[in-house]
């Protein structure tokens, strides 16, 4: 190494990475998409309903609450920290929304309020792990079943109907240029979060605190307020994607989203984002998204049972982290 | 005021206690545009401490800070940051999984404006970091490398440069050198001439005394939160500097056990 410190008329020893090295460098990624066009091809062959453009956009649609909390969540993990409320925080969107338009509150106004609301309690719990220092998983699991408490007692644990009749049904079941309006909403905030992750200080700085966050402060950034921030996405995505089951769903229940927390953070690390910290993938995210929903579609299809899904999602949760221990191991030197 | 703005740093009558402990007790220290000053003493002896008070990391119980003959408080670093005082802590402040340029620029990351909003400029945040290494000579094949993946010489190289690259007028580096390769120290050391000669002054502290008379000018010893001496590098040995950063402490035990002062090393 040292060189080329001190002779700076010896050649470059910068050698053009070969696409074994640029894919070891990328190792999260790369793994995740072998097992993502690995399942889809399996399930194209099995069966003859799975390559079809309705199955493929009902696929898209009905993950979009995934993909758009994922997309989010990557931002808390790549900080080092973790959201377990996006479950609670969904299902007491999905309620509220629900209830609030049974009292006649426009639509509009029940989806602004209502994202508000989820940013505001994503933020309350950010200042708890920002600024007084409690481990996220600690204030998150507190609010996990604080918000799922009082999504139960608005409902008194019955599922409340929104009115069929009601244009706020247009969120989750229309139409839009020959895609289900869920998944533009999706990929429109997958868009939005790639280019803020990568293209943006914000980004920069999500990645900066995972590493190293005493750098990043010293460097005189507010890293209190990024954490913090990181925080009010997951929350406001939560509540986006609560919405979005409410209206595609015809009610709001106290019970939807349980364990919706687990398949976000699943989505994430079989994407590449580490849960360390300082490493993280918006298109990792999704690839990781899209193959927890394939799998769960393609064994419907493919007549097994449903239950299958769990033990498949779950051995390749582990089969692709280990992929990137073993196979893809100089791609994440620091682990 | 003739005086004290010969001066780039003036800090005199600097006390700082930790409780039972007096770290700094009266200490002062000067330091001229462009000079290189050597910082040493056994541990303990109040070297860090005394150059957190200058960097803004501690705030002294006592004394006074001239900056160019203006007298300056420092409450955070980053106040010391706006007075051009910048330092390279000993365990570097890099972001591994962040790339050179980013490192460089952290904090202040060129910015372009895309229908009102702010992005990052990535092209040129990658061609300034280039010539801000070309201008230092630095050696790094490619700004777009992950810090994690350079070795200590080059991890170290980039601490110093963005430190410097901050347009400083006092460069504050703690222990640069130590657990580096051959090769590297004497990198780090051309880095630290580069910059001096650039009118930067520089306080470096370290154990290792050959690269005082490398790369200094001037050597400041301190022993238990005090001054003890002063010397122009062309009027000491390493020698002599052993002896005052260990032969006193030879000196003070002798006083008991009457033993007889000064073991060169």
């Amino acid at each position: 190494m040292s060189d080329s410190v001190i002779k700076p008329e010896a050649p470059s020893r910068l050698v053009r990475a070969s696409w074994h090295e640029k894919a070891v460098a990328r190792g999260g990624v790369v793994s995740i998409a072998l097992f993502f066009a690995a399942v889809c091809i399996v399930f194209s062959l099995a069966t003859d309903a799975f390559l079809t453009a309705p199955n493929l956009l009902n696929i898209v649609r009905q993950s979009a609450p995934l993909l758009i909390v994922a997309s989010a969540m990557t931002f808390v993990i790549t900080t080092g920290g973790i959201d377990l409320s996006v479950g609670s925080v969904l299902a007491l969107t999905a309620t509220l929304s629900a209830v609030l338009l049974q009292w006649g509150v426009p639509w509009p106004l029940v989806v602004l309020g209502l994202l508000c609301l989820g940013a505001a309690v994503g933020a309350a719990q950010g200042f708890f792990v920002a600024y007084e220092g409690i481990p996220a998983f600690i204030v998150t699991l507190a609010g996990l079943s604080v918000i799922r408490g009082v999504a139960l007692l608005i409902t008194g644990g019955y599922s409340i109907p929104v009115d069929p009749a009601s244009p706020f049904n247009v969120i989750g079941r229309a139409w839009f240029l020959g895609v289900p309006v869920p998944a533009l909403i999706a990929v429109a905030v997958l868009a939005v979060a790639y280019i803020v992750f990568n293209e943006t200080a914000f980004g920069r700085y999500v990645t900066g605190v995972g590493a190293n966050a005493e750098a990043v402060r010293r460097a005189g950034v507010n890293t209190r307020l990024v954490t913090l921030a990181v925080y009010v996405l997951t929350g406001a995505a939560a509540a986006l994607a609560g919405i979005i089951l409410a209206s595609r769903l015809g009610s709001g229940s106290s019970n939807s989203g349980q364990g919706f927390e687990l398949d976000v953070i699943a989505a994430v690390v079989l994407g590449g984002t580490s849960l360390f910290g300082g490493r993280g993938s918006i298109v990792g995210t999704v690839l990781g998204a899209l193959t927890v929903a394939v799998i769960a579609n393609g064994l419907i299809l493919a007549h097994l049972s449903p239950f299958l899904t769990p033990i498949v999602t779950g051995s390749i949760i582990l089969i692709a982290i280990w992929l990137n221990f073993r196979l893809f191991k100089g791609g994440s030197r620091s682990r | 005021m003739t005086e004290s703005s010969l001066y780039r740093v003036r800090m005199t009558g600097i006390s700082k206690r930790y409780h039972p402990i007096q770290v700094l007790d009266d200490v002062s220290l000067t330091l001229k545009p462009g000079e290189v000053l050597g910082l040493v003493g056994d541990n303990g002896a109040g070297k860090s401490t005394l150059s957190k008070v200058l960097s803004g990391a501690i705030i002294p119980d006592a004394g006074r800070i001239e900056i160019d003959g203006e007298a300056v408080s420092f409450a955070t670093p980053a106040d010391a940051r706006a007075a051009r005082v910048e330092m390279v802590y000993q365990d570097l402040s890099l972001c591994d999984t962040v790339d050179v340029a980013g490192n460089l620029f952290l904090g202040r990351e060129p910015r372009r404006r895309v229908a009102g909003l702010s992005f990052l400029d990535k092209p040129r945040m990658h061609a300034e970091a280039r010539a801000m290494l070309d201008r230092l000579g630095i050696v790094i094949a490619d700004t777009r490398l992950k810090v994690e993946n350079l070795s200590g010489g080059q991890r170290q190289s980039i601490a110093i440069g963005r430190a410097a690259s901050f347009d400083p007028r006092v460069l504050i580096m703690d222990e640069p050198t130590a657990a580096l390769a051959v090769a590297e120290v004497e990198a780090v050391l051309d880095l630290i001439r580069a910059v001096s000669a650039r009118g930067v002054s520089v306080i470096l502290i370290t154990h290792r005394l050959q690269d005082l008379f490398l790369v200094c000018d001037r050597i400041q010893v301190m022993y238990e939160g005090r001054n003890v001496a002063e010397r122009h590098v062309s009027d000491t040995s390493i020698e002599e500097v052993v002896n005052l950063i260990v032969g006193r402490k030879f000196a003070a035990r002798s006083a008991k056990s009457a033993d007889s002062a000064g073991v060169p090393a």
